[in-house]
């Protein structure tokens, strides 16, 4: 049964993917089985999207999916949760609002069992310190769509610096005009041009 | 027109038509997209730069004596926040009001288009086939903007400050024109597909394309009379036989190749062809990644559109695949004119001038808009390279 949720999932098939779920957990299936396959199934719909056989809308699909067959297998979890792969802050920087892409990675890199703060957009360089403070995050991300986000990542890079978590916390960045240089200048650690990047990215500095 | 430097044996119009038809000028045209870069370099704000007419000219006149000149003007300065809606269908925060006075406009994924309006659409292309592209956008501006209510609320808010807006234009652009600066168009809407995919919302138009293709390939195409129409009689008003159609979100980082060849590009190809007919030539804002859209863009006719690329698309790619049809623009990158040396931004422009201007057929730019933080003298070095490298052997 699990198998046909991560075939069922990765086909973007939503009403059967549901269905199936409701019906696994009518026959008392290990809930934490069926997020596991609902995982696999993601990491299936990721690889299509690197292959361009999957664009965004099915990327999208997959997310809105997967939330809502979790909406349905969390009264039966009882506060077991998988094994967290990591804990990541991700946020959309100062000054910026633009939050599809951040969105995207959120809800990949929690399809892939890492745990996400997301502080939403317009997000002061303080702001990202604390939640590094707090929840002993190891990874960040940033995401700006304007070109003014290149100094407000900087700005961040920075801030972690002088609190002394610079060197605990690997920092990728993203967003449209975000590539290899604006990376150098923000001295950030990585870029990522899509939410399947992020994740292999997160994969490759938590794993 | 007078001619702009002493080397030009055109005028900046004959370039401009020259490229477009796909013939050799006698150098490359620049085209710089300024619009908040202009407030950054003048010192004033942005909420001045768009509230305060007479500040946007000094601003945008102050770029083009120090920076410039350059061939063609690239007009987007709504006077009004909510004009800019007809290039955005989207809710919006603007400096000097939800934003700080020197603050970029930001948009929201919020809806303003409902998935029952698809419907609304086709009923309102049976009874005024040529007049649905005003119903339609008031529609939309009056969800977007709170304060100004629906209805006839928003006809009466609204109609004055397009009329003010288009006199401000024709006014605007008889003065470029006057300095020997062409304007690169009369009018810039949204394309029709694209614009669901706006006021719908992302997530709620990956739905749609999912659960209702066909009602969002119809509805579309049945707006593109209307379009067509509103093209003709704006672009009469402002004086300049061109349009520029926004295509926001039909690149590959937002669909397959195939779903936008079967879904979004019949009514873009719809309107074009329209528009051409009549004498009306179109310059496509192509954001994104276009690489596996381009063969399917051959399908336009030829000698008549411009494709400007804004950095994702390989530029030199797109000369390969439609440079025998299309005329190209771009692609000096955002990141390049806010963090690159002007060495690096000349040695670019050379690059693009001997690749993509290679046979003529080339409008040197941005990959879309001056970034508001480019550095002034990156600016001045892609505008420079068409006098420096631009200029045809004949």
């Amino acid at each position: 049964m699990p198998d046909n949720i991560s075939s069922l999932i990765a086909e973007i098939e939503e009403e059967q993917t549901l269905e199936a779920v409701r019906e696994a957990l009518s026959r008392e299936t290990d809930p934490l089985s069926l997020v596991a396959a609902l995982r696999d199934g993601v990491a299936v719909v990721g690889e299509r999207f690197e292959s361009k056989e999957y664009f965004l809308p099915e990327l999208i699909m997959a997310g809105e999916i997967f939330k809502e067959a979790i909406n349905l297998i969390d009264p039966y979890l009882k506060g077991e949760t998988s094994d967290s792969r990591g804990t990541v802050v991700v946020g959309t920087v100062q000054g910026d609002i633009h939050d599809i892409g951040k969105n995207l990675v959120v809800t990949m890199l929690r399809c892939n069992a890492f745990e996400v703060h997301d502080l939403g957009i317009d997000v002061a360089p303080e702001a990202f310190v604390e939640k590094v403070r707090e929840t002993g995050a190891r990874l960040v991300g940033m995401s700006g769509l304007l070109t003014l986000a290149f100094d407000a990542m900087k700005n961040t890079v920075e801030a972690l610096e002088e609190a002394g978590l610079r060197d605990r916390t690997k920092i990728i960045i993203g967003g449209g005009p975000i590539n290899e240089t604006v990376l150098k200048y923000c001295r950030a650690d990585a870029y990522g041009k899509d939410p399947t990047e992020a994740v292999r990215l997160a994969n490759s500095y938590l794993g | 027109m007078k001619l702009l430097h002493e080397k030009d044996t055109m005028t900046t119009e004959e370039r401009l038509q020259a490229v477009i038809n796909l013939q050799v000028p006698d150098r490359v045209p620049c085209c710089p997209f300024i619009y908040y870069f202009a407030a950054f370099y003048a010192g004033i704000t942005v909420y001045e730069l768009w509230s305060e007419p007479s500040k946007y000219r000094m601003a945008m006149e102050k770029c083009l004596n120090e920076l410039g000149p350059w061939d063609v003007y690239y007009p987007v300065n709504p006077r009004y926040p909510e004009l800019y809606t007809f290039i955005m269908p989207m809710k919006a925060k603007w400096p000097g009001r939800e934003l700080p006075v020197n603050s970029i406009h930001q948009l929201l994924e919020e809806e303003v288009i409902k998935v029952e309006d698809y419907e609304w659409i086709a009923s309102l292309n049976k009874r005024i086939p040529r007049l649905t592209y005003i119903p339609f956008y008031l529609k939309i501006i009056g969800r977007a903007w709170d304060d100004i209510g629906e209805g006839w609320r928003t006809y009466s808010h609204m109609l004055p400050r397009l009329v003010r807006q288009l006199t401000t234009w024709r006014y605007e652009f008889e003065m470029m024109k006057r300095k020997g600066v062409t304007t690169l168009y009369g009018f810039l809407p949204e394309a029709a597909f694209d614009t669901f995919s706006l006021g719908r919302g992302l997530t709620n138009f990956v739905r749609d394309l999912r659960d209702r293709p066909e009602a969002v390939r119809l509805a579309a195409e049945e707006l593109t009379e209307g379009y067509a129409f509103a093209c003709r009689l704006i672009t009469a008003i402002t004086g300049v036989p061109r349009v520029e159609i926004f295509v926001h979100r039909s690149s590959n980082d937002f669909l397959s190749p195939k779903t936008f060849r079967e879904v979004s590009f019949p009514s873009l190809k719809g309107l074009v062809d329209r528009l051409v007919a009549d004498g009306i030539r179109c310059v496509l804002h192509l954001d994104g990644n276009w690489d596996l859209n381009l063969e399917t863009l051959r399908e336009l006719p030829a000698g008549n559109v411009v494709a400007q690329f804004d950095g994702p698309t390989d530029i030199f790619l797109a000369k390969e695949v439609i440079g025998d049809r299309i005329c190209i623009m771009g692609d000096v990158p955002a990141d390049m004119l806010c963090l690159a040396s002007p060495t690096e931004v000349d040695e670019y422009c050379h690059r693009l001038i001997e690749g993509v201007g290679k046979g003529g057929g080339y409008i040197m730019g941005a990959g879309c808009e001056i970034p508001p933080n480019a550095r002034a003298e990156n600016v001045r070095a892609m505008i420079d390279s068409v006098t420096k490298y631009g200029y045809y052997q004949t």
